[in-house]
């Protein structure tokens, strides 16, 4: 039992800190969240050049394997300066589901130019019904070889060079759920359209159309019909990361807040001395810290290969209790952090935008309810 | 970072099952209401058994007759006997008691009551609530006057859970004038059989009694039953009561996994319009939702065991927990009851009730928690001022210490 982290990571995460205070403050995320292309390429630059890019992949490719716990820290870290970019859906989501299907050739291939931010790839899972579960997805190649229909909430799908597309095989798995190809197809192949979706967090969302784009079995990875468990094992790290990012904006808020209500004075006082505002704050740091022992738990299972409801359980109470501290955060800023130059607002999306991506609440709370021995 | 139990300690959770498995609990008798905190019935007999095996005593140092176990340990056979619905009422007062004799308790304390205390003999209640000082503890007015080698004790003590089936009291009183109204006050174990003592009953909402009020009128202590130092008594308390909320809570997860398991066999054996509970949408996600929460609960308080065994500091966590695990609870119990519709009304000797009739007493126990130990709204204020440094609230109560956060 221990709950600290080590110096290594204590040091990850000063670093990261540090760089990003230094390179992506919040005016530079407003900035963004207002542009169309919604990406510094300087700032994805510099992190990559730390290696940040390439933490999950293995050292022969380029990367510098690190911790699965040390990657959700600094993912924490990325969610507290509402870091805009393409790391989740690259170097955390597509990077795991290539590790556990890609071949030797496909890893050859894909992994060094993403360790090094060269490339980027993005992860096409949902469809019309906006779910994340293997069961939800419809789209499959089609007996001449073509692909046919359209992928939702496609993150940053203008930024990258390949795109993971989970589609349906025949047959099932052996665990009895529906079996599942995963593809890696370049995106400038012919037939591949985006288009963008307008999110209120300003994270730049598309919906890409296969259009009789043409398959072959170079893009599979590992087998057809064997992308089940890289599926399953790339929502888990999706799921975490985006745990991790809304813990990490959560605590953000918090300080923000907790600052505000020292310092903004009524009635003579500082709100903060009011019990009505202090009770609310300390809500917040309820939320906080039991949201965050609820993911570094979750993390710490999914690293020693224990894979039970902990993910479920924390990316559903995580969402929950993050987006509870966003929003009693507006109640105690009140009318200032209404206007669109205050950081609060970006804050909230991206928690909201967290809390969805890689199965909302409800999906989650299903897993958990299957494993508590729910009929 | 590391989720997992130490060796030991996961050997010893497999003993402590073996052993609930050899006694089952509900075979012991029972001497006072459950009171819903996680830690059961007040069962002398099942502390006796306790004692047996060594567990009262396992985390005390061994010059007073403890084994010197880790604390996480500790945890564990709370967590065990939690889990398996054990009436080990009495053991916090017990476990807090002695730590704070061990600490700083006389010589005559240390060899007259850890023993008693190990053989699971001594059991006590807590006398620091009066009827005019409650979350204002300070207001507190039970006087003890020095006469020779002993303090005289006068006053009115109330909501002392278990006091009329205890064998001491813990009375905090007012033993010197002290402008600073935290200072001038002492700690004393009175035994119950002192004359002067008349300890009354109170019946509570459940039709039970789990307090007491306790007149105490010219009751004389032996001056070396003063638990720490002469008028610093609420000084050195502040010290015991955060340790206090956690360990008084420590096994409310557990419990209220106990309790979410037995909803989960009811919605998947009951149905209503013909269509099971466990299908009902709704249902089935406020159960799960409320598993996430009980996991979370724990966690919270497993950090807080490692903090304390750490020896970190922890200044407000226990409080941000109690209000958490209180919250919680009332939860778990207003949905059960829910769940169970006009059955969950019916009490434990009613022929229809559904899972034994305990919802109803889970649901009206659980109202008192978030007043007792500290209320909520004390432990908010507490968990704002000292966990995120807001500034005390300036409407009338500078006279207050930092540290007053009262009990009950």
């Amino acid at each position: 039992m221990d709950f600290a982290l080590n110096d290594q990571q204590r040091l990850l995460v000063a670093v990261a800190r540090d760089v990003l205070d230094k390179h992506c403050p919040p005016a530079l995320v407003q900035e963004l969240a207002l542009d169309p292309r919604g990406f510094r390429d300087e700032l994805w630059t510099n992190v990559a050049q730390l290696g940040w890019a390439g933490l999950l992949i293995p050292a022969d490719l380029g990367g510098s394997e690190a911790s699965l716990t040390e990657v959700m820290l600094l993912v924490e870290e990325m969610g507290r300066a509402c870091f805009p970019g393409p790391f989740i859906p690259s170097a955390v989501v597509a990077t795991t589901a290539i590790l556990a299907a890609g071949t030797p050739a496909q890893r050859e291939r894909l992994l060094p130019a993403m360790a090094i931010g060269d490339q980027r790839c993005t992860m096409a899972l949902a469809e019309q019904d906006g779910s994340f579960t293997s069961a939800d997805v419809r789209m499959a190649v089609d007996h001449g070889g073509r692909l046919h229909g359209t992928k939702l909430f496609v993150k940053d799908a203008h930024l990258a060079q390949h795109l993971v597309v989970a589609v349906r095989a025949d047959g099932h798995a052996a665990n009895g759920a529906p079996a599942i190809t995963l593809l890696v197809i370049d995106t400038d192949r012919a037939g591949v359209r985006m288009t963008p979706l307008d999110a209120m967090s300003g994270e730049k969302l598309f919906a890409v159309s296969f259009e009789g784009v043409a398959v072959t079995s170079d893009d599979v990875l590992d087998e057809p019909g064997h992308g089940g468990e890289a599926f399953a094992s790339a929502l888990r790290a999706g799921a975490l990361a985006r745990g991790a990012e809304m813990v990490g904006a959560a605590q953000r808020i918090l300080e923000l807040t907790v600052d505000y209500a020292k310092v903004r004075v009524q009635s003579g006082r500082p709100i903060g001395a009011f019990q009505a505002i202090q009770h609310r704050c300390a809500d917040l740091l309820r939320n906080v810290e039991a949201a965050r022992v609820m993911l570094y738990h979750a993390v710490w299972k999914a690293e020693h290969g224990v894979d039970d409801a902990s993910v479920a359980m924390a990316k559903a109470y995580v969402g929950d209790a993050c987006l509870g501290v966003a929003r009693s955060a507006h109640q105690i800023f009140g009318a200032i952090a209404y206007c669109e130059e205050h950081p609060l607002h970006l804050l909230h999306k991206r928690i909201h935008a967290g809390a969805t991506d890689y199965g909302d609440r409800v999906t989650h709370l299903e897993s958990v309810a299957r494993a508590i021995g729910l009929a | 970072m590391d989720f997992s139990l130490p060796p030991d300690a996961v050997a010893f959770a497999a003993t402590v099952r073996r052993w609930l498995a050899e006694h089952p609990p509900e075979r012991f008798p029972i001497d006072g209401m459950d009171a819903g905190y996680g830690s059961g019935a007040h069962s002398h007999a099942f502390l006796r058994a306790l004692a047996a095996e060594g567990w009262i005593s396992m985390a005390w140092p061994r010059e007073y007759g403890g084994q010197e176990r880790p604390l996480v340990e500790k945890l564990v056979l709370l967590e065990e006997l939690a889990a398996a619905g054990a009436p080990f009422g009495p053991l916090a007062g017990c476990d807090q008691t002695a730590d704070a004799i061990i600490r700083y308790g006389t010589e005559r304390l240390r060899q007259e009551l850890l023993p008693r205390i190990a053989r699971g003999e001594a059991t006590f209640w807590q006398g620091f609530s009066e009827p005019g000082a409650g979350s204002d503890l300070l207001a507190l007015t039970t006087e003890a006057r020095r006469d020779g080698d002993e303090y005289i004790v006068r006053g009115h003590k109330i909501w002392s859970s278990h006091a009329g089936i205890s064998t001491h009291g813990l009375v905090l009183a007012r033993t010197g004038r002290d402008p600073r109204r935290s200072h001038g006050l002492s700690m004393f174990v009175i035994d119950n059989r002192a004359p002067g003592m008349e300890i009354r009953p109170i019946r509570n909402m459940t039709g039970g009694i789990y307090h007491y009020e306790v007149f105490l009128d010219e009751v004389r202590v032996p001056r070396d039953m003063l638990l720490g130092r002469e008028h610093e008594g609420f000084v050195e308390l502040l010290k015991g009561l955060d340790t206090d909320r956690f360990w008084g809570r420590f096994y409310k997860a557990p419990a209220l996994k106990r309790v979410l398991a037995e909803l989960v066999t009811y919605a998947n054996t009951t149905s209503r319009d013909g269509v099971l509970l466990a299908r009902d949408q709704g249902l089935r996600r406020t159960l799960a939702a409320l598993a996430t929460e009980l996991e979370a609960l724990r966690l919270l308080f497993y950090r807080i065991g490692w903090m304390l065994e750490q020896g970190l500091p922890t200044p407000y966590e226990s409080a941000l927990a109690k209000v958490l695990a209180d919250e919680t609870g009332q939860k778990v119990a207003a949905f059960g009851l829910e769940l169970l519709g006009p059955f969950g009304a019916l009490r434990q000797d009613s022929p229809w009730a559904r899972l034994g009739g305990r919802l109803q007493h889970i649901y009206q126990t659980s109202l008192s928690h978030t007043i007792a130990g500290g209320t909520s709204e004390v432990l908010r204020t507490t968990v704002a001022t000292r966990g995120l440094g807001l500034p005390r609230d300036a409407g009338g109560r500078s006279a207050l210490p930092r540290d007053a956060e009262a009990r009950s």
